[in-house]
């Protein structure tokens, strides 16, 4: 059906990267997924599936955040720390109980989201330079509170881990979750609509009498829970908090699956199932490299090719 | 010392210039008006080589000329006074000046303290006195005007042009920005003077040039102009000419007896309003009269609460409105329609139903959810009632006709169900057609009790909609206009011949 | 003009504020962790953690004493000696490290004074400076880098301060610019922990490396030395996977757990250090694999990792040592009465395996 549907296209230039900016990302997981059935030894089993989709769960959660972040035409660069931070709040916390510590860690997400979207909102400190500021603090508060990594023994917090429903995963589950929840607020919810026109056109949203600063800091807020979510979960799974090195580079998985997935950096759209689908791309690719033993410097290659093949898209769209 | 002639210059559809001739000449003031989309910027441009014309000569010291960019003009002597001033803001005052030619020492270095004492020199030639070591940031908008202007006598100038050189300066400044002017006209530069500050005109220039739909309508000497005629010759009617009813789809005509629903009261906005104070009762569309730049889309900016009010107040139906808020201002019932439809209005990435339903949005919500049925009904019955041209509520605003964005627009508004509407040049890039129709909802919507204040910079659509006109001049309310002075004869008067503010509204 | 618009804004700006300051508050003043037997951990130990030189001092390799060095005998007793630690004591091996000369100081009664650069190359330039400048007699310095040292070492030659560098070398003249050097060999490691490999596995079948951060000297090292061993050694087992997991736990888990599921039959995982290895004892454990099944190797020693031994998960660690404390100041101790040292000190790191990891839990760091 795709090989119809291509043969198509190709006359029509423009109707092609159309076609690319809004289901290429679909066509390569579909790909990857074909070549990897093919070419990978063991690929198709449920084992591996299960895998993946741990493995994709907490660069996904955080990707949702970074697609409001970008929908509002902003960026949020903490997402990292935010994370790590919210491993560090885990260990801190968790003498009260797996609930309270990861509550703990949510609350400091929002609270540096509160943070971002303050200094953008009212300061009028640019998204990408506020979001800076906190990326470094955000880390450097995560290792004054704990030090160097530490092992965590909660079985709850190991269940959360490791434990499945019917053989589905918590983290997926949560992350699927997740996911439905982002969506159904950007298509249904007036703060939906009201983040997507004042990503679009800010004087016009604020002409209009929107709450554009209310909307800004809920952005911000959203984002950095999202992200202290997923620092919960990684937490989980790895049975350990470690704020040295989780969540280092996430705001690159995050932005690069957004954008892969069709949301396009100048605002004013935000496209979830393509998020998700950008996410599972880009574990897709790292996966396939990895498993045939190439060098990781490829992994990185393939992610940059994949990157400006997306913005080369969005950008030939935006200029018709 | 510069003309052209013939000069046709077109853009993909628009013919911005066509056929002007146009001569600037050693030691005379020349001042260049005419309203919005006149030509008077691309002629700049193409005398200062940002843009080549399709056809016509540039003449230069009395051999023909073309300059390829913006630097060769700089360097044949031809200097740009912008009114954003294009400075460095960071660098002092003397390395702005020297910017490109710093004063070298014999290494190579730039020798400082030639450079700042020659600075200095060069300002307090002007009447300027400042530490040319500060950054020019930290000085005042007319001394970064002057430091521009400085820079370009100091570049052996032989043509100055200044495009809107008065128009944040304060009046002290503006003094001493004549008498710079003067002593250029004494050293024979040439300088070219736009404004829409009549008063300035006629008190600096020599001779005027006005420019009108890309064409010269009147060149001559400014004194022989009479002010009303100049303001005929911009506006594009005759005076004396009578109006016959039905050139526009106005019916004209409301009540004005009912209670104000808005009144502003002695709005002031540094460099923009000098107490403004105006009042529109229901049922009642009230016209902004003025030339660019008289504080028409002020006025509106400040009475909707998007630009915010050094003094006065906002009442609507006799309650004060929380001043510098377009929220406030909206939930009080005014709704502003902005000037600039495609930065400020639309979102043009959403869609049709998007767009109109934003305002509205919370009134349409319940918990925070969009009642999308609720929607569909007030979308469905506003495309009808304003009759907007689109292939269905879910087309991309930025997709359709200026005259249908508008109309998506008032649809916007009126699902807000306002009191008052603010139109800031509705009718503006819109065809015929689509003109008419607004036009005839702007009526409607008045006959349904709504207060409108229209601005207009068509005379006809201004004196033709509206049952009273208040005009504006240099951000002061110099006249109103009723009953059977509503002509474009009075305005054109009111504009031409009233004295120009209080001397020193502000401060 | 706007009293009520500021009002309205400043106090969302000061709520804003007040909600930040009052959650660092509450992060700080109530928090209750986890307890665990990591606690305890300064109390039990450190009876038998003091290193052995690897490579004899008065051997093969060129010393160095007091006469060529420059300088007068002093007691090392009445000495100040100054400790300038690199990075952050975030890691096991920096805290170890960092103990060891504190409590080797403590023990021999010097006056100790120490700086941390905070992986800052410029500042422990400052901070050795500053440790001369308050009257440090001997240093002892953990290098960021190798190159830059110009500045101090002009500075501790003109005061004939002796300086003796531990786990990176400087770039510099030996007996001249600095006395010596203690360090691990890293390519020897990775010997070892082929050797510790081939020994679980029997010196068959498939393994695979878990690399360290690309570009690392420690990597290439440690992977050099595995790799050449194994070649030597044992032809039949065979390097079938490398890939990174960025010294980092979380890395690892990832790559095992792909690494399983493409190579099942793999019979062992080399991790060139503890954490990447206990990164891969989790994706073993989360795939449902049994102690033992596949074989582990990690280098470093920490106490996680010897205690994955005793668990079963691990099958050898390999040593590197931190504790400097005890071979620095014998070797300060020794120069400065005027006896001669080796100018290239190589500690002797030690092992833990199935035999002695109970035994030696106590000794890991």
């Amino acid at each position: 059906m795709t090989e119809l549907t291509l043969g198509r296209v190709t006359a029509d230039r423009d109707r092609l990267l159309r076609l690319l900016q809004q289901y290429g990302v679909y066509a390569g997981v579909v790909v990857l997924l074909l070549a990897n059935t093919v070419f990978t030894p063991h690929f198709l089993s449920a084992e591996n599936f299960r895998t993946q989709a741990v493995q994709v769960a907490p660069v996904l959660i955080v990707a949702l955040g970074m697609a409001l972040a970008i929908g509002s035409e902003g960026v949020d660069l903490s997402v990292g720390s935010v994370m790590a931070l919210s491993t560090s709040l885990i260990s801190l916390y968790l003498g009260y109980g797996p609930w309270i510590a990861a509550l703990a860690a949510v609350i400091g997400g929002i609270v540096v989201g509160c943070a971002n979207g303050a200094l953008i909102a009212f300061v009028g400190v640019q998204p990408i330079v506020a979001t800076l500021a906190l990326m470094v603090a955000g880390r450097g508060l995560a290792l004054v509170l704990l030090p160097q990594l530490k092992d965590v023994r909660d079985p709850g917090m190991a269940a959360l881990g490791s434990g499945d429903v019917l053989g589905v995963p918590y983290l997926v589950l949560i992350a699927a979750a997740l996911a439905l929840v982002v969506a159904f607020v950007v298509r249904r919810t007036t703060f939906g609509r009201q983040l997507l026109a004042i990503g679009d056109s800010r004087p016009a949203a604020r002409l209009a009498g929107l709450p554009v600063r209310r909307v800004l800091i809920i952005v911000y807020v959203c984002s950095g829970a999202l992200a202290a979510i997923a620092g919960v979960l990684a937490t989980a799974r790895l049975t350990a908090s470690d704020p040295t090195s989780l969540g280092t580079l996430m705001e690159l998985s995050a932005i690069t699956a957004v954008v892969v997935g069709g949301t396009p950096l100048s605002g004013g759209r935000v496209r979830i199932g393509g998020t998700v689908a950008g996410a599972v791309l880009i574990q897709l690719l790292t996966t396939t490299l990895i498993k045939h033993d190439l060098p990781p410097s490829w992994t990185q290659i393939a992610q940059a090719v994949v990157i400006v093949l997306a913005v080369y898209a969005a950008r030939e769209r935006g200029k018709r | 010392m510069l003309s052209v002639s013939g000069l046709t210059k077109t853009f993909p559809g628009v013919r911005a210039l066509s056929g002007v001739d146009f001569t600037a000449r050693a030691g005379e003031v020349h001042a260049l008006i005419g309203e919005n989309g006149a030509g008077k910027s691309t002629l700049i441009k193409v005398l200062t080589g940002v843009h080549r014309p399709d056809e016509g000569e540039v003449t230069y010291d009395g051999s023909p000329v073309r300059f390829a960019t913006p630097l060769q003009a700089q360097h044949a002597g031809i200097s740009t006074i912008y009114q954003e001033v294009n400075l460095v803001p960071l660098m002092s005052v003397a390395r702005n000046l020297f910017l490109g030619r710093e004063p070298r020492g014999p290494l190579g270095l730039i020798d400082f303290r030639r450079m700042h004492r020659e600075a200095d020199a060069a300002l307090r030639e002007l009447g300027v006195r400042v530490d040319v070591r500060r950054p020019l940031r930290e000085l005042g908008v007319g001394v970064q005007q002057m430091v521009a202007l400085a820079r370009a006598v100091s570049v052996d100038a032989r043509v100055v042009i200044m495009d809107e050189p008065t128009s944040s300066l304060e009046p002290r400044e503006v003094r001493t920005l004549f008498r710079v002017i003067r002593m250029l006209r004494e050293r024979g530069i040439a300088v070219i003077y736009v404004s829409h500050r009549l008063d300035e005109l006629y008190e600096i220039c020599d001779a005027v040039t006005v420019l009108r739909d890309g064409r010269v309508v009147h060149t001559g000497r400014m004194a022989e102009l009479e002010r009303l005629r100049l303001v005929a010759l911009m506006l594009g009617r005759e005076i004396g000419e009578v109006q016959g009813e039905g050139l526009t789809k106005f019916s004209g005509g409301h009540d004005a007896e009912a209670e104000p629903v808005l009144r502003a009261e002695e709005l002031t906005v540094r460099h923009e309003l000098h107490g403004v104070s105006l009042s529109v009762r229901p049922g009642e569309v009230v016209g902004l009269g003025g030339l660019l730049g008289s504080g028409r889309s002020e006025t509106a900016k400040a009475i909707a609460g998007a630009l915010p009010t050094d003094s006065g107040r906002v009442l609507v139906a006799g309650v004060p409105v929380r001043p510098g808020s377009t929220p406030a201002a909206i939930r009080a019932g005014i709704s502003l329609l902005p000037e600039d439809r495609k930065a400020e209005g639309i979102v043009p990435g959403l869609s049709v139903r998007e767009n109109i339903a934003l305002a509205a949005l919370p009134g349409l919500s319940r918990f925070g959810l969009v009642d999308e049925g609720r929607i569909d009904r007030i979308v469905d019955t506003f495309m009808k009632r304003l009759r907007i041209k689109a292939a269905g509520p879910h087309q991309k605003v930025g997709e359709l006709s200026g005259g249908n964005q508008q109309k998506v627009l008032l649809a916007r508004w009126l699902a807000m169900q306002p009191k008052v509407l603010l139109l800031d040049e509705p009718t503006r890039g819109i065809d015929v057609g689509a003109k008419a129709e607004v036009q005839k909802l702007i009526d409607e919507l008045a006959d349904d009790g709504l207060g409108v204040l229209l601005i207009s910079s068509d005379t006809e659509e201004l004196i033709e909609g509206s049952d009273r006109v208040v005009v504006l001049k240099d951000g002061v309310v110099v006249e109103e206009l009723t009953g059977d002075a509503v002509t474009e004869d009075r305005l054109m008067r009111a504009i031409a011949t009233a004295p120009a503010g209080t001397g020193d509204p502000d401060d | 003009m706007k009293p009520t618009a500021l009002l309205r804004r400043t106090s969302a700006r000061t709520l804003i504020t007040a909600g930040l300051v009052t959650s660092l508050a509450l992060v700080s003043g109530c928090a209750k962790s986890e307890d665990d037997t990591g606690k305890d951990k300064s109390g039990t130990q450190r009876g038998d953690s003091g290193q052995v030189v690897a490579s004899p001092s008065a051997g093969s390799g060129e010393t160095c004493d007091i006469a060529a060095f420059g300088g007068e005998r002093t007691d090392l007793k009445n000495a100040t000696v100054g400790f300038s630690q690199s990075e952050k004591e975030a890691n096991p091996f920096r805290i170890a490290e960092t103990e060891s000369i504190k409590a080797e100081a403590d023990k021999r009664g010097v006056k100790l004074l120490t700086a941390n650069a905070q992986s800052q190359f410029s500042k422990q330039i400052s901070d050795v400076q500053d440790l001369i400048a308050k009257g440090a007699d001997l240093l002892v310095v953990a290098p960021l880098n190798s190159d830059g040292w110009e500045p101090v070492l002009q500075a501790a030659s003109a005061k004939h301060i002796p300086i003796i560098t531990v786990d990176r070398k400087i770039n510099a003249t030996a007996c001249k610019d600095y006395v010596s050097f203690i360090g691990s060999d890293f390519v020897e490691q990775g010997k070892r922990a082929a050797d510790q490999m081939i020994e679980a596995t029997g010196g068959k079948g498939e393994v695979a490396i878990l690399l360290g951060t690309a570009g690392n000297n420690v990597t290439t090292e440690r992977t050099k030395g595995f790799e050449d061993r194994i070649e030597e050694k044992a032809p039949g087992l065979k390097v079938v996977f490398k890939q990174t997991g960025e010294f980092s736990r979380e890395k690892g888990q990832s790559v095992t757990e792909n690494l399983i599921q493409s190579n099942p039959g793999i019979a062992g995982i080399y991790a060139e250090n503890d954490e990447m290895g206990l990164g891969a004892v989790n994706a073993l454990k989360g795939a449902g694999k049994k102690a033992g099944d596949i074989k582990i190797v990690t280098v470093d020693g920490t106490r996680n990792a010897v205690q994955g031994i005793v668990d079963g998960w691990i099958s050898g660690v390999v040593e590197s040592n931190p504790r400097f404390g005890p071979l620095a100041f014998q070797t300060l101790d020794t120069f400065t009465k005027g006896g001669k040292v080796a100018q290239d000190i190589v500690i002797q790191d030690s092992a833990y395996t199935e035999d002695n990891a109970e035994a030696d839990l106590g000794k890991a760091y």
